[in-house]
Formats: structure tokens, sequence, C-alpha cells
């Protein structure tokens, strides 16, 4: 993928991240948003598509496989005032009604070119029960200081921003945005060096620090990307 | 966001068209479309064909089309139905640009409403045990997967000539789970809806498929459904006539659902479940599996492990396969394709599930009630 591809991706991401908010979308749908997204652009070339339709196709596709009830006027209108900003907010008229039209074919669109598969296993619930598991291994005072669930919890919603939720398992993100969120805090797992199975190991039984890594570097790119952005 | 572009030149290169398929005949209609009896023109193999309907969708693609799909892709079982695959029609002008979906699953040439109502067909207690077992069976496994039916119905199980089950129509089916919710109360063909639903419970669970596999089960003696009401109403009035009053010494925490103070509910009434149903059912292990199924507060009904385990299934005659007993039938027997003084009334039933409508009175009702 060429780098201006990527900007663009993330561009969209990050509208649609936007517009999730404004619609109070839950994490779940919004990966699973953008996991479509991702995956449909795998198999499909950017410049055959405006990606910001399909965006906005994808959240409403996602709404719905995460029963979110979000109606489809307000995917519309909150999708156009997040995308322009400096413009009065959208009347019911031609341009509603079209846009409106394109979002519902799109995501028919969508469904057909991702063959109805639109049910993914997400590192969410994963992250959930590791953090869950740390926080009673840790020290209950550095456990309360240290933000390491919230740290964790971002990056993995940052980690949408690229195709990572397509190339790795939900175990190895999950395990792979705890571990950095660990660095981040410049703190480690306890006794971590004496015991002959990692600590990740635990959490699954496939991974290495190879992998770990791969994921890491992953997240750090694409905040490289974000900063190429221009303001 | 720019506009769609032409749709009727996009290609769909992993969703195959509807014209590899050649349609033979309708067989039905479920809850959201048609439903095709049709041919594959290579394999030749036949298939049923469930249309999506989307002409008046103003959402975008159905919701309830979609949860069929997510849940039938995950759910892979001998008693339940088959989804082979997803086709498209193309837009055309014929549709005014509006493409059609397909769900494409295995054929099955019966449905138990349809072998019901006709009465060439006659099931031995053996069958009947056999009828009960791959429907309980196909409950179980739907229920551990976390995954309500809310349509049970005779015309919604389906049976192949070799006497497999196989539940279908999962238009209304939705998944669940154990921490308190907030459904929708109006689902279930109003014959088979459970006392919880009509008196508004919003928190349901498993036990609403049982009631129904319940209705069916008596059903397989009685031929026509049970309790056939006209209204919500109606219908607590016919189940409290056969179940008892419903009361909260008999159902802990009934007074507290919604409809409980506002609907008019029978007093007085006994327990009736067995001596009404003895005319039709002469076996004690069924009558008493009748009787947990048909158990009006849903947390003592029977699940659908513990009644695979309910001695009915386990003491002679053992369950028997419908292969043989079918084999005597070459026709296809659907509900939808009954003869039309059958069809009527189980056809529309006063209320159908999502759909407000007028409790229609239908002066061609030959219809034998049990109850």
């Amino acid at each position: 993928m060429s780098n201006s591809e990527t900007r663009v991706h993330f561009r969209v991401i990050m509208f649609m991240f936007e517009a999730g908010s404004r619609l109070h979308l839950q994490s779940i749908p919004l990966a699973t948003a953008s996991t479509i997204y991702h995956k449909f652009f795998r198999l499909n070339q950017l410049q055959d598509y405006d990606p910001f339709l399909i965006g906005a196709a994808c959240l409403s596709l996602a709404c719905k496989t995460e029963e979110e009830s979000v109606r489809l006027r307000d995917i519309v209108n909150v999708c156009y005032r997040t995308l322009h900003k400096n413009k009065t907010q959208l009347e019911i008229g031609d341009t509603y009604w079209s846009l409106r039209e394109s979002v519902a074919r799109c995501e028919l669109y969508l469904l057909r070119a991702l063959e109805f598969k639109v049910q993914f296993d997400h590192p969410h619930k994963y992250l959930c029960h590791y953090l869950k598991s740390m926080s009673q291994w840790m020290e209950p005072n550095l456990w309360e200081d240290l933000p390491i669930a919230r740290t964790a919890w971002s990056l993995l919603r940052d980690s949408y921003h690229t195709g990572l939720c397509l190339d790795h398992s939900p175990e190895h993100i999950a395990v792979s945005v705890l571990y950095f969120a660990l660095l981040c805090h410049g703190t480690e797992m306890p006794f971590h060096k004496h015991t002959r199975k990692k600590w990740w190991q635990v959490f699954s039984e496939d991974i290495t620090l190879v992998i770990i890594q791969t994921i890491i570097s992953k997240i750090i790119t694409s905040y490289d990307v974000e900063n190429e952005l221009p303001r | 966001m720019a506009t769609m572009p032409k749709c009727e030149e996009l290609s769909y290169p992993f969703c195959p068209d509807e014209s590899k398929y050649e349609k033979l005949a309708k067989i039905g209609q479920g809850t959201f479309g048609e439903v095709f009896k049709a041919r594959d023109k290579k394999t030749k193999m036949v298939v049923a064909m469930k249309k999506v309907l989307m002409e008046n969708e103003k959402e975008g693609f159905p919701i309830t089309a979609l949860r069929e799909i997510k849940i039938l892709q995950v759910l892979k079982n001998d008693n339940i139905v088959n989804l082979l695959e997803i086709c498209r029609a193309k837009a055309t002008p014929y549709n005014r640009y509006k493409s059609t979906v397909y769900l494409v699953f295995e054929f099955c040439e019966h449905d138990l409403a349809g072998l019901l109502s006709n009465p060439q067909v006659k099931f031995s207690l053996a069958e009947i045990k056999k009828v009960m077992q791959q429907l309980l069976n196909g409950l179980y496994y739907i229920h551990s997967n976390k995954i309500l039916h809310r349509d049970m119905k005779a015309a919604n199980i389906l049976i192949t000539k070799t006497g497999k089950l196989k539940l279908a129509d999962f238009g209304l089916a939705r998944a669940f789970s154990d921490k308190l919710n907030r459904y929708t109360n109006r689902v279930v063909t109003l014959w088979y809806r459970p006392p919880e639903l009509l008196l508004g419970e919003r928190n349901y669970g498993p036990a609403i498929d049982l009631w129904g596999g319940g209705c069916i089960m008596a059903e397989m003696w009685t031929r026509s459904p049970i309790m056939q009401g006209n209204t919500e109403q109606h219908q607590l009035t016919l189940i409290s006539q056969l179940c008892g009053s419903i009361t909260p010494e008999t159902w802990p925490g009934v007074d507290k659902l919604d409809l409980f103070n506002k609907i008019e509910l029978p007093k007085g009434q006994k327990r009736k479940v067995k001596e009404r149903l003895h005319g039709y059912v002469k076996d004690q292990y069924a009558l008493d599996l009748l009787d947990k199924l048909l158990t009006l507060d849903p947390a003592k009904r029977v699940n659908s492990d513990d009644a695979l385990n309910h001695d009915f299934f386990w003491v002679d005659p053992l369950p028997q396969d419908l292969n043989h007993m079918l084999s005597r039938h070459s026709k296809s027997m659907f509900e939808y394709l009954a003869p039309p003084r059958r069809r009527v009334p189980i056809h529309q039933p006063p209320q159908q599930p999502g759909v407000v409508r007028p409790a229609a009175h239908n002066p061609d009702q030959h219809f034998e009630r049990i109850f």
C-alpha cells in the first residue's frame, strides 16, 4: 500500500471514530466498522471508491451487526456534519435523500463484497480478561497509580487506524497492547524475570516476543502516519 | 461523501447471481419474504430460496435478515436448516434498480404444519417421539449457542423426505445474554406465544421457545394448534383455562410484569393440562412432558436438556425414524401449499409477530378448535 493510501485510510478511520463518538457508539461497533472498512479495501482499489462513503456505510452496517440501534437518518446527518464542518446542517432535500440512498446501497454492496461475513472476534473481551488477571497480580498501589488499563484500551482503539486486526489474532493483539502499555509506563510484571513461562504465554500459548514486537511496531508506525497528516 | 456509481455495472466476485438457479415453485412466505423451490442449473441440486424483501426498506439492509444470516452462518447442526449460500439478483429497470438478495438453503420436502394438516399422514407414538427428540435437540443446540428462535410454530419445523427435522426461519431469532435485557415482546405467532410475552415481559430467555415446543408437541396428536386466540387477551384466557389461573402463588413475580394488572385474567381456574389433553394423548410419559413444557412460570418450565432426558424418550416404544412412514408419501407437504380449507386459518393467525393487525374473524374457519 502506498504512503498516500495509508494516509487516506487513516483519515477515514479518524472520521469514522469522530462520527461514531457523536453517535455515542461503543467500542465494539466501532471496532467492527473499522474491521469491515479495512477488509473491504484489502479486496478493492481505493481509487474506485469514495472512502468516506464506504466509511459511513461501514458504520451503518456495524451498528446492525452489533445490535446498536442507530437510525440511518442520524448516520447520514452526523457523517455529513463531521465531514463538512463549515457548511450548514444538511436539510431534507435532494442531497439528503441521495446520500441516504447511497449509504443504504453501499451497505448492501459491502455485504456482498464480504460474502455476508460480518462477524468478528475482537481483542476487547480478551483484553478485559487479561486486565482483570493482571490487576490481581500486580501490587495494588502500583496498579492504582498507573493507568495501565486506560492506556492499553486507548492503544487498542488506535490500532484500528491500520489493518492490524486483519493480520493478527485477537488474543495476540490484546497481549501486545498490554505489553506496550507496560512499556509506556516504564513498568514490568512483578517477578517476570524469575518465571519459567513468560506472562504473555500464560495469556496466549502460541504468542512469541517476535509477534508482540511486530504488532507494537505496526502501532507505532501508525502514530507516525498521524504526524504526517496535513494540519 | 459522494454518491454511489452506476449500480448495475458493479461486479460482485464473491456473490453468485441468482440466475444460477431456476425457480420451480413458490412454497412459502417467510417473516421477511417469499420462499421458492429452485434447482441449480448446473448441479441439478434442489434448494429453497428465500427472498429478502428490500422494496420498502428505509433503513438499508434489513437488520432481521442480517441477524438471520449471521446466526445461520454460526449454527451448523443436523437439526437446523442449512444455509448454503447467499445470492443476488441484478439491479435492473424491472426491479427499479433495487437489487434483491436470496438466502439459499438445502431443500426440505415437508413442513410439520403441512404434514399435520394431511389426514393421510399418520404418526405413531414412536415417530412422534422422534419428531420431538429432534426438535428439542435443535433447541438445545441453538440455546447453547445463546440464540433464541422466537418464532416456534409447526410451519417453521421442516422435515426432509428421510425424516430429518430442521428448525427453520430464523427471521425473528436473536442472540441473548444472561444479564438483564430489554427485547421486544412482539415476537412469536400468537397461538404459540408464551404467557410471559403476553404479559409484557421484555427480559425473557430460552424458555419462550420451549412453550412453543410444548404447543407443537400437543399438536402432534390434536393435528391443529391447541390454543387459537384471536387477541392477546383471548390467548391468555385460553392459556389460563388449560394451565390454570396465573397468580403470584403459582408464578412468583408475575405481578411485576407490565400487563399483569392491566389485563383481565380468569380467576379460580384449575390446571387441567393432563385432563384436557388425555382425550388425544394416551401415553402417560407424553402427558407428563407436555405438562412440564406448558408450565406457566418460565423459571420452572423444563429446559431442552432436561426435556431430552425425560422418560418419554427412553421407555418403549423408543423413538423411531420417520423414513419408512414418509416413504409412502411422494408429494411435498407444506402448510403454504396445503388445501385452502385448512390453510386459511393456520396461515393467517390473527396476529403475526411484530405486526399489529386487527383481530380478523374468519368466516371460513372450518377449523377444529381443540380448546
